[in-house]
């Protein structure tokens, strides 16, 4: 990678290597964030994407590897170390907690007290809906409100780089349109590493990708440059784009 | 039928036969008889809540099952008891307590400079090692020589009034400070060197905090004055509690054992616990070989023997109040409710569990910590992610859970033989609460233990009337688990997984 040490780089991994019980689950993952960029994390199913995400957090902390953020290595840090130097995380599966009203869900990703005061305006700005819920309990909301309030609770303290898993999985079409609204819109503030497999969403949205296969980044560079290479495309991502008719689709949109 | 009339319909349904369960007593035993059995029903309730809440705070945030509870409980009884009858052994236990401890979180402070230290591969694996020894070796040292079980020494108090003729026949003289002075110090070097085996000096992969290391070395520096304090007060502070006036002394002896409780907790979470979080089969079984060496030490220093602990005055005057006015100013031991005798000191466990009840609601609905724990007990893992320190939590929670037991064990004191045994019974119908309750529901352990205390209750009382076995008094809690079991698998208030 041309650019992986240059000063620009919120997020900088080097060939991490991460294990979950007996399985080798990343091989070898390295990628760089560029401050104040969408950075999009493609692959297949199962190819380490979450693990990823997972291993910056410290979640599944990596064997072996450098992992640098804002420049300070975090690797070997507990997880709440390093999400409370700026980190939030919107995981895969919403992980809202059910038992908690809306409110509550906000509050309780506070790192200082008027944490959700301060960007109140902000949050319901771009996700009108949870104002109008926000004393219902988590396990009342619909799947689409769900992530909503996923990615809000992300917004709620002052965060530098977000870490957004699959934002459009299992939305309707018109909420996928929202959710990447919402992200565009969030991303002029704070830099975004995201994992889509939405290619089209995807395309859209971010400057730059990685591509993850088989626990290993085996290419990185410029979205403008990939929707060009049907090859690439075609080799790794074949299984998430649907029909050909779809890829045309994008090719014509970014001509 | 949608989720939420299913929901109502359960509800009705279980007030309905609660209800009807209670009026048929009632017309059965007999207006007296009721109130006096039920009284006694809240009172066993309220001790079996105080177990269980904590054991399922604990079960439903972390997935520990605490076999310890039960000894926690006991434990809990025993320093209550001890403070309250004669402190010698417990002001003559605190300095080293104290060095200890300070010198434990003296490394702890300045773990961050000793991890920076470049060694080579051979001390680092050798350093821990002669470190652990030599403070096993001060341990020993310091100990060598203080008559430990002297300090313990408590006659059984058969009579209540025992104590109020002469309050310091109970205690033993302390060793002179001269001998003394350096077991705290010797102890304090044993804690520190303790703490240093686990730090693992040049171990780069730990994360160095930047941070201000002076103020880190205030609690150190304050728990090592404390220890001072403590060596010069051996001899004058139990005195000086035992000349107080008695119901003072019960709250003195409450408080000390929830305060030793919850350390005692947050101790074994730390030490016992954390480790074994990844192996949850082993906890269980570390939690019950706990259990036993809890005990066994309870036996070794008070021998196995059941003691009885003086009622505070305001529950020891003989003769029966008209009121509670009256009982509040003449401190009876028995008050009279609609025209039953009922005595006072129940009535003030009664009251133990209830408030205790809604502490924990209040905490758990309105305060941060409980929100943390409610989200917790879903998804640790994105609590973590979220910038929460969840390992802390759990010790907070740990913690809360043995000093509730603690808090049962010194109410439970005053009307129960104190014997090493005592915890086990508490143990069982806290177990058969929880899982009656619902996992990790304190509105449902709250409930359980009420319905159980009732079972019990009504249960020996009908075994006393037809003159049956009071094996069925017994049998009635678990009948209970079961019928409740096999209408709602995941307990009363319990979430399906």
């Amino acid at each position: 990678m041309s650019d992986a040490n240059s000063e620009n780089n919120l997020l900088l991994v080097e060939d991490i290597n991460t294990f979950i019980g007996q399985f080798h689950i990343l091989e070898g993952v390295s990628l760089n964030v560029p401050k104040g960029s969408i950075t999009v994390m493609l692959g297949r199913n199962g190819a380490g994407k979450t693990t990823t995400l997972k291993s910056i957090l410290g979640l599944t902390p990596p064997r072996t590897g450098k992992i640098i953020y804002d420049g300070m290595e975090i690797q070997g840090k507990r997880a709440f170390n390093i999400a409370n130097l700026g980190i939030g995380y919107v995981p895969e599966n919403r992980a809202i907690f059910r038992s908690l009203s809306v409110l509550e869900n906000l509050k309780i990703a506070e790192r200082e007290k008027g944490d959700l005061d301060k960007h109140a305006d902000f949050i319901f700005g771009l996700f009108p809906d949870l104002e109008r819920l926000i004393k219902l309990p988590g396990n009342h909301l619909s799947g689409g409100q769900q992530q909503m309030l996923a990615v809000a609770r992300a917004l709620v303290p002052e965060n530098k780089l977000l870490l957004i898993d699959e934002p459009s999985e299992g939305l309707a079409p018109i909420l996928i349109q929202q959710m990447m609204e919402a992200i565009r819109e969030l991303s002029k503030a704070t830099t975004v590493l995201l994992v889509e497999q939405n290619f089209i969403m995807a395309s859209q949205l971010a400057e730059r990708y990685i591509i993850i296969d088989d626990g290993k980044s085996v290419k990185s560079g410029l979205m403008k440059d990939l929707v060009q290479d049907k090859d690439l495309i075609h080799h790794y991502l074949g299984a998430s784009i649907k029909t050909r008719e779809e890829l045309e689709e994008i090719y014509e949109s970014k001509a | 039928m949608n989720q939420k009339h299913k929901r109502m319909l359960t509800t009705g349904m279980i007030i309905a036969v609660t209800i009807a369960i209670f009026t048929a007593l009632y017309f059965w035993a007999g207006q007296q008889t009721f109130i006096r059995t039920a009284l006694s029903g809240l009172t066993l309730g309220s001790l079996f809540f105080l177990v269980a809440g904590g054991l399922t705070l604990i079960f439903g945030l972390m997935d520990v099952l605490n076999f310890a509870h039960g000894s926690m409980f006991m434990l809990g009884a025993y320093i209550g008891w001890q403070l309250y009858t004669n402190p010698t052994f417990i002001f003559g236990m605190l300095p080293q307590m104290l060095a200890f401890s300070s010198g434990v979180l003296l490394t702890s402070a300045i773990k961050p400079f000793l991890i920076r230290w470049e060694l080579p591969e051979r001390w680092i694996k050798l350093l821990p090692k002669v470190s652990l020894l030599l403070a096993l070796v001060a341990f020993v040292v310091s100990f060598i020589g203080l008559d430990i079980m002297g300090l313990a020494n408590t006659a059984m108090v058969a009579m209540t009034t025992a104590t109020a003729s002469n309050p310091l026949a109970e205690i033993s003289p302390q060793e002179a400070l001269s001998q003394y002075w350096y077991r705290p110090l010797l102890i304090f070097v044993s804690g520190a060197l303790v703490a240093f085996s686990t730090s693992k000096p040049g171990d780069k992969s730990q994360f160095a905090l930047q941070e201000n290391i002076s103020k880190k070395l205030l609690i150190p520096a304050g728990l090592f004055i404390l220890a001072i304090i403590a060596t010069l007060i051996r001899e004058s502070a139990p005195e000086a509690i035992l000349l107080m006036n008695g119901n003072w002394r019960f709250i003195i002896a409450i408080v000390v054992s929830v305060i030793f409780g919850l350390i005692f907790g947050a101790v074994i979470e730390i030490t016992l616990i954390r480790p074994l979080y990844i192996r949850p089969t082993f906890i269980i079984i570390m939690t019950l070989g706990l259990s036993y060496v809890i005990r066994e030490l309870v036996q070794l220093l008070w021998d196995p023997l059941a003691y009885q602990m003086a009622r505070p005055p305001l529950f020891a005057q003989p003769g029966k109040a008209p009121d509670l006015i009256s009982w509040l100013q003449n401190g009876n031991a028995t008050i009279d409710i609609a025209g039953v005798t009922f005595p006072t000191y129940r009535l003030f466990v009664i009251l133990l569990g209830i408030l205790m009840f809604i502490f924990i609601t209040i905490l758990m609905t309105k305060s941060r910590l409980g929100m943390i724990i409610r989200a917790g007990v879903q998804d640790p893992q994105m609590v973590e992610a979220l910038g929460i320190n969840v390992k802390s939590v759990f010790t907070m929670v740990f913690a809360l859970g043995v000093g509730m037991a603690a808090l049962g064990g010194i109410g439970a004191g005053p009307f129960l033989p104190i014997q090493p045994m005592m915890g086990d019974q508490y143990l069982t119908q806290g177990l058969i609460t929880v899982v009656i309750g619902g996992m990790g529901s304190y509105v449902g352990a709250f409930i359980g233990a009420m319905a159980l205390g009732m079972a019990r209750a009504f249960g020996d009382y009908f075994a006393l009337k037809y003159s049956l076995s009071t094996a069925i008094a017994e049998a009635s809690t678990v009948i209970i688990m079961v019928i409740v079991l096999l209408a709602r698998p995941q307990g009363l208030f319990g979430k399906k997984e």
